[in-house]
């Protein structure tokens, strides 16, 4: 019997609402410093091009990154990303080559991504299979399948003026980029106004509570993996539009990326708290490293080196000014 | 008591203060070789205080431990060590075993015999079945401790405890998971290595067990020793006398509520800890569930809530069988706290507001769309009925004191618009206050026409809160108690029977 009786609001407590976006105040700051350090060793590196194509870049990234974030928040991971979007963009572009019209090819990889998707959720929320190893299976089941069907070759298809145009840019922006500018919105909205939103990260806060409160934690734990099997899918439809084939080896290590983008972003990867915008500003922080670096022009194999060592970098800087707030710890 | 054997463990003075409780006073203790000494006292009579002491997982601000007639001398983590190689074991109510490591392993966790720098699994093996064989048990030495039954589990930790050769062992509670069988062996074990001169400290509330097992009993309260007495000359009244002391406290008078039945339970049974209660609970009425730790309050309420099922019996509602989903009975307007609020009660990063609406979005909600102005009326009027102290609606709930915490799990409830609430021990772990205030909470919700299954360890509060009190003991209901002559002191010797 502690007598910790009442608890006079702390000062702490009266500023929770600035002090909540320590971690994106910190992410802001470590994208102006990447900002200027690539400014000034990077050639070309502050031209209004280059901003177009490092949103285009992001928007591989972060289509995906959105769902990952709820992923994580429910206290699961979804490793399957880079296969699904392959195997999606192969299957997509076999439907087109056989001249299905393109809105049933597309319109069959969504609903294929979600069902995928789905399977991993049944074997995490139903079979209580670790997350982690259910996409495992997916990550190699797939990759491996969409080389089998196109033996590692390109699948190529007629023209289509429909899918050129999506991947092209729309009043000077590409258009996956608005498509994910899009969808941010939407999980921003579905992550904070809806009740499943919320209970993601009920299920993520203690799962167990959760249930005793009514929340069906199966459900939910499907849910976030068919969104993310589902986002994957319409990454697939964006990439297959700017390359113009269906490419099995197509967006290999993506997966890297996303969850990198969603932990950089603030994510718990023990679940339970985690924004949108921090991933919004994680993935930004992620694609100007890739681009920073590419444009540097050292040695790519240098270059992922480089990656990792910022990332944890960044994480570690980020742990640090969460733990100065006191937020960090609970 | 002879005096010319020098005690195996002994407190001199020592007292112990935690912020706002002096849970041991100045306590003069001593325990003699091969003396079974029984502890009782109720909740936060200073017993686990007294134990920790001893263990050396906490040391007194005043006051010495002596061990062996030797002081326990290292300040810290070593304390605990030092204990142990005086020869104290304990085993606490929460198992300590590796659940995916053998038996055989557990029983010499961390200090495996070695045989030319390789573990030697043969003697560990023949060791551990010489053990368990002490106790009866008949149990393959490789086997996984995941693999048993927690009450098989539970042996296996008494017989880690008498393994080796300790001087005094320390058994909290050690029969609350066990059926009768396996109390027998427990026993018989006890009073084996007692008769090697071991002292065994054996904390229990079943008088059958202590009658059986005991030469002395302490009884503790408000941190202090009432009395050491010999228990084949103590009566039962007398304990549960000393155990209560005299209660100051004005009784509500509380008015007998004749609703109709809400719900209505018939021969339940869940092995080995229920076979066959029986009750029924009305309108407007706070029923009292009694029972010592173990004997089946909690295995009530879930099977009564469809989150585990029973072997045999029915749970009407209304008049009709109960749905066997646990979603399903929240919709018929069930609400349930758990025992462990932390565990299983709070979100703990999520705030007051989102712990309060999680049990029903829909009323906090515009076409599907949470609305931040509904939720935080809402979570407003549960925080002023009910009496919570937060600095904000979205202030993260784990920041609360743990009153306030359990205040908003109830509170959950009441925003859900629960008729029936299963109120598993609402009151533990917080303070006087908030404890005060939740029997307000209790009492104004059964004038609301609301009804209330209350279960409490700590006897006294039953019937500051209960229109009738059940008391649970050997599975079953064996009394019934009803306002305005619920009585503590008959309440608690009815269950320690």
């Amino acid at each position: 019997m502690t007598a910790s009786a009442i608890a006079p609001p702390t000062a702490r407590q009266k500023t929770n609402r600035l002090s909540g976006h320590v971690n994106e105040f910190g992410l802001i700051a470590i994208i102006v410093v990447l900002y200027v350090i690539f400014g000034i060793i990077s050639p070309g590196f502050l031209s209004a091009n280059n901003q177009v194509n490092i949103l285009r870049d992001g928007s591989t990234i972060g289509i995906a990154a959105w769902a990952q974030t709820l992923v994580i928040v429910a206290g699961e991971i979804d490793i399957s990303v880079g296969p699904m979007v392959a195997f999606i963009s192969v299957v997509m572009a076999f439907l087109l080559k056989w001249h299905e019209p393109l809105a049933i090819s597309l319109g069959a990889g969504l609903v294929l991504g979600a069902a995928l998707g789905s399977v991993a959720g049944a074997l995490r929320g139903v079979f209580n299979v670790p997350s982690f190893v259910a996409t495992l299976g997916l990550w190699s089941a797939l990759r491996g399948l969409a080389l089998f069907m196109t033996n590692a070759l390109p699948v190529s298809f007629d023209d289509n003026d429909t899918l050129d145009w999506m991947g092209d840019n729309v009043f000077g922006l590409p258009v996956s980029a608005v498509v994910m500018i899009i969808l941010f919105g939407l999980f921003v909205f579905v992550s904070r106004k809806t009740a499943f939103g919320r209970s993601v990260y009920a299920v993520g806060g203690n799962a167990s509570a959760a249930r005793l409160c009514g929340i069906n934690v199966t459900r939910i734990r499907i849910l976030v993996f068919t969104l993310s099997g589902l986002m994957a899918a319409i990454t697939a439809v964006m990439l297959l539009a700017r390359l113009g084939t269906g490419n099995a080896g197509a967006a290999e290590g993506l997966e890297f990326d996303v969850i990198a983008g969603v932990v950089v972003g603030g994510t718990a990867l023990s679940g339970g708290r985690g924004s949108m915008l921090g991933t919004l500003l994680g993935v930004l922080a992620i694609t100007v490293i890739g681009d920073g670096l590419v444009l540097y022009g050292i040695n790519s194999f240098v270059q992922d080196m480089v990656r990792g060592v910022i990332i944890v970098a960044a994480v570690l800087l980020n742990v640090a000014a969460l733990r100065r707030s006191g937020r960090g710890r609970h | 008591m002879s005096q010319t054997i020098p005690p195996i463990a002994e407190l001199r003075r020592a007292t112990r203060r935690y912020p706002g409780v002096l849970a041991l006073d100045g306590v003069a203790f001593s325990v003699q070789p091969g003396e079974v000494r029984a502890i009782l006292g109720k909740n936060g009579a200073g017993k686990s205080t007294l134990i920790r002491l001893l263990t050396g997982a906490e040391t007194p601000d005043e006051g010495v431990v002596l061990l062996n007639g030797k002081p326990l001398a290292i300040q810290g983590a070593g304390r605990t060590r030092e204990a142990a190689g005086r020869g104290l074991r304990a085993v606490y109510q929460e198992l300590s075993l590796v659940p995916s490591m053998s038996i055989a392993e557990n029983m010499f966790l961390g200090a495996w015999p070695r045989a030319h720098g390789i573990l030697d699994h043969r003697s560990m093996a023949e060791a551990t079945r010489h053990a368990l064989l002490r106790l009866g048990l008949k149990l393959d030495p490789f086997l996984l401790i995941s693999a048993l039954s927690p009450a098989a589990q539970q042996m296996v930790e008494i017989a880690r405890a008498f393994q080796g050769s300790p001087r005094l062992v320390i058994l909290d509670e050690p029969t609350s998971s066990l059926a009768a069988a396996e109390v027998d062996q427990v026993c018989a074990a006890v009073r084996e290595v007692a008769a090697q001169g071991v002292a065994v400290l054996y904390v229990s509330h079943r008088m059958n067990e202590i009658r059986r097992l005991a030469d002395t009993a302490t009884v503790l309260r408000d941190g202090r020793i009432i009395s050491t007495l010999p228990v084949a000359e103590a009566r039962t009244e007398d304990i549960v006398q000393m155990m209560l002391g005299r209660s100051e406290q004005t009784r509500t008078i509380i008015p007998q509520s004749g609703g109709e039945t809400v719900l209505e339970v018939r021969n339940l049974a869940v092995p080995p800890k229920l076979n066959g209660v029986t009750f029924a609970l009305r309108r407007g009425e706070v029923l009292g569930i009694a029972g010592l730790l173990g004997s089946g309050r909690t295995e009530l309420f879930e099977s009564i809530m469809g989150l585990s099922k029973p072997l045999s019996g029915q749970v009407l509602v209304a008049g009709a069988p109960a749905p066997r989903r646990y979603t399903d009975m929240i919709q018929l307007g069930f609400g349930y706290t758990p025992e462990s609020r932390k565990e299983d009660g709070i979100i703990p990063m999520l705030g007051v507001d989102e712990n309060t609406v999680a049990t029903d979005f829909r009323q906090v909600d515009r076409a599907g769309i949470l609305s931040n102005k509904v939720i935080a009326e809402a979570t407003r009027a549960i925080i002023s009925r009910l009496h919570v102290k937060t600095a904000a609606t979205t202030t993260p709930i784990a920041t609360l004191s743990g009153g306030n915490q359990q205040k908003v799990v109830i509170g959950r409830w009441i925003h859900a618009g629960s008729r029936i609430l299963l109120l598993d021990e609402p009151t533990r772990g917080v303070d006087v206050e908030a404890k005060n205030q939740i029997y307000d909470i209790i009492r104004s919700l059964a004038r609301e026409g609301k009804s209330i299954l209350f279960v409490s360890s700590e006897i006294e509060e039953l019937d500051h809160v209960c229109d009738r009190v059940l008391v649970l003991r050997n599975g079953q209901i064996a009394e019934e108690h009803a306002a305005p002559k619920i009585d503590a002191e008959r309440l608690l010797a009815a269950c320690i029977g």
